[in-house]
């Protein structure tokens, strides 16, 4: 690929809406043509009545628009979705669209945290690795990273609640709005990318540190630290960024399993939620939010590696 | 790779654990010489359920890894292979769906399949083998396109063979050692990603004995019965470093494998030297 910056920007970008439009309508049109009887299900998540009386379930049809053609509801929908409107929730009857954006704030800070976590001990960690092979750090990167990347994250996440939070009592163990409460969830998320981006950091660190530049900064006189800060750090950071804007989208909208363990309000439980409740409307709004905001940040995180790298441009 | 035959084994050798059965008068009952892994709230031994676990998240990982290995790899050939403006057209297309699919973070995909199907284990493998397919066509797009400039290509071209038989015969043996690898990888990815939906209450149900799922279930009694947490926890935690720590190759590849006999010795030293 040799087009410039721009034009691939310009290209994806344009690619964004297309998207979003195909996605909203699966999202719309399948649930309402196989998932089975949707008034049902809501009038279930609503009452405990097994099997609804048949009058009851028109009514909810008609007061939820379900009885209208399916392209008619899907054009409704969309015409809202211009203005703004996301519609309301078929289980709470509140608007969705406000709904959603606070949860996927609580999810955006979550997910920048536990990207800063992971940075903030993964790029050290990576590059003091390179520089000092078989040392403490070589070796921590080896084996506390084969440990962070195999356990996953409903296993690691009670495993802290209990130990730091129950059998120490240093930290709450659920929750979220205070900056203790995050410490977990935040903790809990940062683990695998902090193992990741040691290891992808090392790797490239090592190659940086053979290349001639290096051999350069060191002849000029420049410290130790300062020559891995300023020129080996930058050129170690491709695979790093190619992940973390992957890494930001899929916490957004995928941080579920921390999410619901340690009950924070954010975007994946919420979807979690309205999809064990056939709650259509938030989970359109979300999957449209989620999707949108992932192919930003993939398209972000490849101008960032191209503006850093010059062997990409 | 030969653990994973080793799961594929384990997993058509482990038919039917009893692992259903209840006891009501020995519920929660700590690991002892009769359970050894302890019993569940419903008196059910934990370590036949572990055991017949084996099945649910490594078995439904594995069919998953094996749907997308296929779809990954008749893709990433034909679209490897494919030569000329229009052809090159579709094979641009495909590759910047495969692009968006791997951007796509697998639980988010979990969760939208089971938004469209619902909750339960087909959803989730579908989940699974939607998400899997596409990083192997993007691998084995790359391999066939630079397999397709070597030379006996152009051999077997000119002695008449057609592109099916070429990339079977030919490329698809040429490019296996990569796709080995990211098959060994993305199968540990599966089976954390089905125990994580299961986990989260959209894989495979409850009483079925899956590890997410038995992990989920026991999260309400881990306090007064730990085994109940700890016991599915070690044996993910196992599975996916027993397939992580295989990752790395450990055969060389074939030319230098033929050369061992002469050059192994020497080599080895120097580089441990």
């Amino acid at each position: 690929m040799t087009l410039p910056v721009a034009a691939l920007a310009l290209r994806r970008l344009l690619l964004v809406p297309l998207v979003l439009l195909a996605a909203s309508a699966v999202v719309f049109g399948l649930p309402r043509l196989l998932g089975g009887n949707v008034t049902r299900s809501v009038i279930r998540s609503r009452s405990l009545a097994s099997a609804p009386d048949p009058a009851a379930e028109a009514r909810l049809a008609a007061e939820l628009g379900l009885d209208r053609p399916l392209r008619d509801q899907y054009l409704a929908w969309l015409a809202g979705a211009l203005r703004g409107d996301l519609g309301r929730s078929f289980t709470t009857r509140a608007p969705v669209a406000p709904q959603v954006l606070g949860a996927a704030g609580v999810s955006a800070t979550l997910a920048v945290l536990a990207l800063a976590v992971a940075l903030a001990v993964g790029l050290p960690a990576g590059v003091s690795a390179a520089d000092r092979p078989g040392r403490v750090a070589d070796r921590a990167v080896d084996r506390v990273g084969s440990v962070a990347l195999a356990v996953p994250e409903f296993v690691i996440g009670p495993a802290l609640v209990l130990v730091l939070a129950v059998w120490a009592g240093w930290l709450p163990a659920l929750g979220w709005g205070t900056a203790d409460r995050a410490v977990l969830p935040v903790l809990t998320l940062a683990l695998f990318p902090a193992a990741l981006a040691a290891r992808l950091v090392r790797a490239e660190t090592r190659v940086a540190l053979a290349h001639p530049s290096t051999v350069t900064a060191v002849a000029k006189g420049l410290s130790r630290r300062r020559v891995l800060a300023v020129h080996v750090l930058p050129r170690s950071l491709t695979a790093v960024l190619a992940e973390a804007g992957p890494f930001l989208a899929g916490t957004l909208g995928g941080a579920v399993v921390v999410e619901v363990v340690f009950d924070v309000p954010g975007l994946g439980r919420t979807l979690a939620e309205a999809i064990g409740s056939r709650d259509l409307p938030t989970i359109q709004a979300g999957v449209v939010v989620v999707l949108g905001v992932a192919m930003l940040l993939t398209l972000a995180a490849e101008l960032a590696s191209r503006a850093l790298d010059p062997r990409l441009r | 790779m030969r653990v994973v035959g080793l799961f594929a084994l384990v997993v058509l050798g482990v038919p039917a654990w009893p692992a259903e059965a209840t006891d009501f008068a020995n519920r929660l009952d700590p690991p002892s010489g009769r359970h050894l892994l302890g019993t569940d709230q419903l008196g059910r031994d934990v370590l036949a359920r572990v055991l017949g676990g084996i099945r649910w998240t490594v078995g439904l990982g594995l069919v998953a890894v094996v749907a997308s290995l296929v779809v990954g790899l008749v893709v990433g050939l034909g679209t490897g292979w494919l030569d000329g403006t229009r052809a090159r057209v579709v094979a641009t297309l495909v590759q910047s769906v495969v692009d968006l699919v791997v951007a796509l973070p697998a639980l988010l995909v979990g969760l939208l399949v089971a938004a469209v199907l619902g909750p339960g284990v087909v959803p989730a493998v579908i989940a699974l083998a939607v998400m899997g397919w596409a990083p192997f066509a993007r691998l084995a797009h790359r391999l066939t396109v630079a397999a397709r400039a070597e030379d006996w290509v152009l051999a077997a071209r000119s002695l008449g063979a057609g592109p099916v038989w070429i990339l079977r015969v030919h490329v698809l043996p040429a490019i296996a050692g990569p796709v080995r690898e990211a098959f060994t990888a993305r199968f540990v990815g599966a089976v954390l990603t089905l125990a994580g939906l299961s986990f989260l209450g959209l894989g495979v149900q409850p009483p079925t004995p899956e590890w997410g799922a038995m992990l989920a279930e026991g999260r309400t009694y881990a306090f007064v019965a730990p085994w109940l947490v700890v016991a599915p926890a070690a044996a993910v935690v196992l599975v996916s470093g027993l397939m992580s720590s295989a990752r790395r190759p450990r055969r060389r590849p074939w030319p230098a494998a033929w050369a061992r006999p002469r050059r192994s010795r020497g080599s080895s030293t120097r580089s441990r030297g």
